[in-house]
């Protein structure tokens, strides 16, 4: 059973220009930031395996979101692999992992970005189709697992 | 959008294999406890704590009938649940844009 939210864009750079940017701060605000006043982001990147990076953003400084991703493959410029725990201004938090793919294409970058971890394929597709009952996918999903 | 509390353990009770199982069963329509325990093999104990589990997050209701326990689907919580998930898209879609305009605009 696949279990991942995946989301691409092109991007006209190379993917060393687009690895390179992604993996400094400017990217990295750029990444997590908004046009809302007071948005905050601050980043902390140690860019080697194992290394911690933490990325903390959020609209004010009594809402702020982070995450804490680990390092666990740099294979510049194509693809990072993290493993990320996301802390929430409620004070939950949430697991996953996140791969950043950069694929060159005639001087341009298809960037995907894929998180999976998310308990049911189910949820992930039930927001995207509409469909009302998630119910006969738990059957086709179970079918398929069995 | 539910507390987070819930949502939590909405994602707790749909990570067992099992359980979702047991969904799948009573989306065809009512069951016993031991009507679920029947196909997968689970003692009555084994079923109940997974129904009482579906049941905390709403998923499952359930209600005496004569000397069984009846489970039917509870409350649509999963609306919520993909809500949440779709949020996430769209956070993930909008740092691509505007990392993507950065890049490009540094060129």
């Amino acid at each position: 059973m696949i279990d991942e939210l995946r989301i691409d864009r092109v991007i006209d750079a190379p993917s060393d220009v687009v690895f390179d940017a992604f993996t400094t701060d400017g990217g990295q605000i750029a990444f997590y930031g908004s046009d809302d006043p007071g948005w905050i982001v601050e980043s902390h990147c140690d860019l080697r395996v194992g290394g911690l990076w933490t990325v903390t953003f959020g609209p004010s400084s009594t809402h702020l979101y982070r995450h804490r991703n680990v390092f666990e493959v740099i294979d510049r410029p194509r693809r990072l692999m993290l493993a990320t725990t996301e802390h929430r201004p409620d004070g939950s938090s949430f697991d996953f992992s996140i791969e950043f793919t950069f694929e060159e294409q005639e001087g341009k970058t298809l960037m995907t970005v894929t998180q999976s971890g998310f308990p049911t394929a189910e949820l992930r597709d039930e927001h995207g189709r509409g469909v009302p009952n998630a119910f006969t996918r738990f059957e086709r999903a179970i079918s398929t697992e069995r | 959008m539910q507390h987070n509390g819930t949502l939590d353990r909405t994602f707790f009770a749909l990570s067992d294999p099992t359980r979702r199982s047991i969904l799948a069963r009573l989306g065809g329509g009512p069951a016993t406890i031991g009507e679920l325990a029947e196909p997968f093999g689970l003692t009555l104990n084994g079923v109940k704590k997974h129904v009482g589990i579906l049941e905390e997050v709403e998923l499952v209701v359930t209600a005496k009938v004569g000397r069984a326990r009846e489970c039917r689907l509870g409350p649509a919580q999963l609306q919520d649940a993909s809500g949440w998930i779709d949020g996430y898209r769209r956070a993930w879609e909008r740092r691509l844009d505007r990392f993507g305009a950065y890049v490009e605009k540094r060129r």
